[in-house]
């Protein structure tokens, strides 16, 4: 059967092309008419490229959407660099996130017990003896291993920390630079589920209605009411959560909830539109034309709720990483709780490399997405452009 | 309005059996119970590991150890603490709930009261800097790491600046000896100010019956507002435990302010939002060509009718208020219910966590029903007559 | 001085004296893409107790004149020049401040939409009396205010108590009758009146219609109609004007207008029509789209669409130039405009 497509957009005259099925009913149409034909695969690609070059111009007024894109991006060069830092530059024993060990010796002067008045260049002769040999005595230097280490550049002895050593003696940067690949796997993973389970529930639920409508909508008024850190929190008590699964269940809970609610209405918009109708008198069946019609309208909208998604999906990993319930190797959560559980947490700007990286990380890429998220609402509500 | 009010506490107490009994069944899941506490310890033979697990009916089969624990539950029990044993988790959570209660009412009351106030002024200025700079802010606050955020919070002012207590509710010397119970005190602050909102919520009623214009009321309101809280301070100005009191305000103040910056941020664009609509409305065009004052424009049409679907988020805020509280009472050691709750998990107390999301479903459940009947007091299109 | 309509009545009208005269006014819209001429050299006078009514196609402008004479345009809007007249005062030259003070007190407007003039969440009495207690504050206690509304309502034949309801609780017409009251609460010298019928159904239309023409006799009140319906506009005005992209082509006494219409654009307007008395006509649509304001044509804005043009019209803008007592056309052509066989039944 041959489908009808029309241009929108910024053409004044309507554009009609049909899709060459090689029926007769085709032939019958076109006959006598000036109409090319080509296939509707063709037709897809050029009304999207279209309206993307027409969003993107949109998208580029808003400021904020630009320095967004630019934030991820910076962070998606540092989980891509990571690895390759690891198999070219960095020697995995000293720079291994999680098992890589350096000791960087600090030059200590040995003072009084008691006398201490800078930890970070003095030492107690007692520690000294304790740490170094029986024989030292007040007024030497002492070269002591330190974790975690302030940031060096390296040198003679030692090899370059950029941002120091953690309380273990593993590199912060390349901890950082790590914790950027972790954010990113855990975003896709949430925001694929997202968008996955929240377009097909709201779409199902609009083209059936009745009984499946409203069941699925109480199901997600019931998710909209539960708190997700709490339930995360019980969670991972039953369960050991690791990236992927955590990715997965946020998905779940944030589809389920309010996105699906929302992506029902819009897909409710389109089942009334009249080209449905036309759809199904043509022959489409059911999962036809969920597919291949109310989907594909509705996905713009749900692929705005996947930016507030991953800035929630980020938070919350970081969130229970830092109470130390989750099962991952590393994460800028972790970093932070590894910090804590040595006692630095209010070790403020004495020990600022082990928590101001890892806390500014997680803020700035959960702001950077939230950020492009209201670039694209600006794009998508256009009540909310500029005045 | 009884009638409403009465279908609707219907419906939330359905609501509220099918969320405990998920909770209840959810938390079975959690691995061990309090008998397994007690494997390491040698020198407890197997037979009292299984009269204890007789005693707290943890032998018998699961369905019955469900349906005990419901009507257990709406008679107020809900078990005996695993972690604190012998204390039952009644107790334990009634001593929690008030200080959660002051964190959070505070916090959020305060974010919101902001908030809507720098909305509706940002969005009344003709944009610039200013405005892009607080948007860009409240952004900011809305996407900062929370539970770091809150630890330099408490490390600037706490521990730095150390014009705050370190975390903690009262400084404990201060009280010892003192005759006064800090739980008591907490729900004396609760109860009055709740006695408080009734009244200031019963005087706006009978003002808005009596009073045939609009000019007159608002003037009336304005200070039946004042005196009301007025009425509140004094009270505690002229309580013996003034100082008591005081000490607990003291540490209130940080993690309230952490709560609430972040709150506040997500408000502020929130109003903005609603208030850049409301003025693309006919009847702010109408106020001007009234000649009204731009104050009056400003105040009473646009942010009047702002605020109401700034009152409805406050429902989707609810996930977000409760997190933030678990995690502030965590870092500030504040002994609130959200700190039970996560000590909870970790040693795995299964009642005590189930009572912790029960009361925190009840409480949730509550603040929906209050905005809705707030929504209907704001808004005379949806009155039930 | 105190307020009742009681004295609103003695007010004395001398129709030959101008009330308001809007003098060469022009104002442009700055957007993005430019400036758009949504104004352009219009002039009209407003006489003590006339009622003056004009009409065009939705953008041509009048409602951009009818705000502009309140000053209640957008921020993007720039006087380029002209003047605004109230009593001798150009509007234009004032503070933002003296504006706000003679709004509604010495031109009230009911707009286009009057439902939604309403804030929902007060009563309808109260954002009455707010206007007063704007105005005349001091000069009026609770009691006299609350007694002066009630006379309003009255006036409009709204039933006393309504005046504490909310306005959800008005039907439609009953909100318009609302909102004339409230227009008429400061006893404006001048009332604006934006699409007073859109949106009404016919019966609702003609009261409310009636309801004008009524006070405006009684008060010697001078009224302002905007409206893109003619046939509405005509049974109510004394002097009629026709605008087109910006721009005024014919002014003149309704009478003359309406019967023997001279400039094309409104002959084919009121061809447009369908008269139900008269002789069967072939209705004669208006061919084209009204231009964009942004590029306008040269010459006549009309050019494009008008079956009279010469090349004259596309180069040279014709001025609106007086062709008889008080009837302007601007027009090269305009006596190449045919009669219309159409009367004028008031």
């Amino acid at each position: 059967m041959a489908t009808k497509e029309t241009t929108q957009g910024t053409d004044t005259d309507a554009e009609v092309r049909l899709e060459d099925d090689g029926s007769a009913l085709l032939e019958e149409l076109v006959r006598g008419h000036d109409v090319r034909t080509e296939p509707l695969w063709r037709i897809r690609l050029r009304l999207f490229r279209r309206s993307f070059a027409k969003n993107w111009g949109l998208f580029k007024d808003s400021k904020m959407g630009i320095v967004g894109l630019i934030i991820i991006a910076v962070f998606g060069l540092m989980a891509v660099v990571h690895p390759i830092l690891m198999s070219t530059v960095w020697d995995p024993a000293i720079y291994d996130p999680v098992s890589g060990y350096d000791a960087v010796f600090n030059e200590f002067t040995v003072v009084e017990d008691g006398a201490l008045t800078d930890p970070l260049t003095e030492i107690e002769l007692t520690q000294a003896r304790f740490d170094l040999n029986p024989t030292v005595d007040v007024g030497d230097t002492a070269r002591i291993p330190v974790q975690p280490a302030p940031p060096s550049l390296g040198g003679e002895d030692g090899n370059a920390h950029v941002l120091g050593t953690d309380p273990q003696g593993r590199d912060i940067f390349s901890q950082l630079l790590y914790g950027a690949r972790a954010a990113f796997l855990l975003g896709f993973v949430a925001a694929f589920t997202t968008v996955f389970i929240a377009t097909t529930v709201g779409s199902v639920a609009a083209y059936y209605g009745g009984k499946i409508d409203g069941f699925l909508m109480r199901t997600a008024d019931l998710i909209l009411l539960m708190p997700l850190l709490p339930v995360l929190i019980v969670l991972s008590a039953v369960v050991q959560i690791n990236m992927i699964m955590l990715g997965i269940m946020i998905g779940i809970l944030l589809g389920f909830g309010g996105d699906a609610i929302v992506l029902k209405s819009q897909a409710l918009s389109i089942k009334i539109k009249s080209y449905i109708d036309a759809a199904r008198v043509a022959g489409g069946g059911d999962s036809h034309i969920i597919f291949r019609h109310i989907i594909p309208n509705v996905i713009p909208l749900s692929l705005l709720y996947m930016m507030f998604g991953v800035t929630i999906a980020i938070a919350l990993e970081a969130t229970l990483s830092f109470l130390g319930l989750l099962n991952i190797r590393m994460s800028w959560g972790i970093m932070i709780n590894t910090a804590s559980n040595q006692g630095y947490l209010l070790s403020g700007t004495s020990y600022w490399w082990l928590l101001f990286p890892a806390g500014l990380a997680v803020s700035f890429l959960a702001f950077g997405f939230f950020v492009v998220g209201r670039g694209m609402d600006e794009v998508i509500n256009p009540r909310l452009r500029a005045r | 309005m009884f009638r409403f009010l009465g279908r609707r506490l219907f419906q939330m107490a359905f609501l509220f059996i099918i969320f405990l009994s998920i909770v209840w069944f959810l938390l079975q899941l959690m691995p061990g119970d309090i008998t397994d506490t007690l494997i390491g310890d040698p020198s407890i033979p197997l037979a009292t590991r299984l009269e204890l697990a007789q005693r707290l009916g943890l032998d018998q089969p699961l369905y019955l150890q469900y349906w005990t624990y419901i009507t257990n539950f709406f008679k107020g029990e809900m078990g005996v603490s695993f972690s604190r044993y012998p204390q039952d988790v009644s107790t334990i959570l009634w001593e929690a709930i008030p200080r959660t209660l002051v964190l959070v009412l505070t916090g959020t009351l305060l974010a919101y009261w902001m908030g809507f106030k720098s909305g509706k002024l940002i969005a009344w200025g003709r944009g610039g800097k200013t405005e892009q700079g607080f948007i860009i802010a409240g952004i900011g606050l809305q996407t900062v790491f929370y539970p770091w955020f809150a630890i330099v919070m408490l490390w600037t002012f706490g521990f730095f600046l150390g014009w705050f207590p370190i975390g903690r509710f009262i400084s404990v010397g201060l009280w010892q000896g003192s005759g006064f119970d800090a739980t008591t005190i907490f729900e004396q602050l609760v109860v009055t100010t709740f006695i408080a909102m009734m009244i200031y919520v019963g005087v706006r009623y009978l003002i808005k019956k009596a009073v045939g214009n609009l000019i007159t009321e608002q003037r009336l309101l304005r200070v039946a507002g004042v005196l009301v809280l007025a009425g509140l301070v004094a009270y505690w100005y002229f309580n013996p435990a003034r100082s008591y009191v005081a000490d607990i305000v003291w540490h209130t103040m940080l993690p309230v302010a952490t709560l609430g910056l972040v709150l506040f941020g997500a408000v502020m664009l929130i109003t903005r939002t609603s208030m850049l609509e409301t003025l693309g409305e006919d009847y702010i065009l109408t106020a001007r060509a009234k000649g009204l004052p731009q104050r009056v424009i400003r105040d009473r049409h646009a942010a009047r009718n702002a605020l109401l679907p700034v009152v409805t988020s406050f429902i989707l805020a609810l996930g977000t208020v409760i997190s933030g509280a678990i995690i502030t009472e965590f870092i500030f050691s504040w002994p609130g219910m959200g700190l039970l709750f996560l000590q909870g998990i970790i040693v795995s107390d299964i009642p005590l966590v189930t009572g912790a999301l029960a009361i925190t479903g009840v409480l949730t459940l509550v603040a929906h029903l209050v905005v809705d009947v707030l929504y209907t007091f704001l808004d005379p299109r949806i009155r039930i007559s | 001085m105190t307020l009742s309509l009681e004295n609103l009545q003695t007010r004395r009208v001398d129709p030959n004296k101008p009330l308001l005269e809007v003098d060469d006014l022009v104002m442009h819209y700055r957007i993005k893409a430019g400036e758009v001429s949504a104004v352009d050299n219009v002039g009209f006078t407003i006489h003590q107790g006339e009622a003056v009514g004009l009409v065009g196609e939705s953008g041509c402008g009048k409602t951009s004149v009818a705000l502009s004479l309140l000053r209640l345009l957008p921020a993007n809007a720039e006087y380029i020049s002209g003047q605004i007249r109230l009593n001798g005062d150009d509007l234009l030259q004032l503070t933002e401040e003296e504006m706000r003070k003679r709004r509604w007190k010495d031109i009230a407007m009911v707009f286009q939409g009057a439902m939604n003039s309403w804030n929902p969440v007060y009563r309808v009495g109260d954002q009455i009396r707010e206007v007063l207690d704007t105005h005349f504050r001091g000069e009026m206690d609770i009691d006299e205010q609350t007694e002066h509304i009630e006379k309003l309502f009255a006036a409009v034949g709204l039933p006393r108590e309504m005046v504490y309801r909310y306005p959800h609780e008005f039907s439609g017409g009953m909100r318009q009758r609302a909102v004339i009251a409230m227009a008429l609460a400061c006893s404006p010298e001048l009332i604006i009146a934006d699409e007073p019928t859109t949106a009404l159904d016919v019966i609702v239309q003609d009261q409310i219609l009636k309801e004008l023409k009524r006070i405006q006799a009684e008060l010697g009140m001078s009224i302002l109609y905007i409206s893109h319906d003619i046939a509405v506009i005509a049974e109510v005005t004394d002097s009629l004007g026709v605008m087109y992209a910006g721009k005024l082509v014919e002014y003149g006494p309704t009478s003359e207008v309406f019967a023997r219409p001279r400039h094309p654009y409104a002959y084919l307007l009121l061809r447009s029509t369908p008269a139900i008395t008269g002789p069967r006509r072939q209705l004669a649509p208006l061919g084209g789209e009204p231009p964009d304001l942004l590029n306008p044509p040269s010459g006549c804005r009309f050019h494009p669409r008008c079956p009279f043009a010469t090349e004259r019209c596309s180069i040279e803008e014709p001025p609106l130039a007086e062709i008889s007592e008080g009837h302007r056309v601007a027009c090269w052509n305009y006596e190449d405009v045919p009669e219309l066989e159409m009367e004028l039944v008031r």
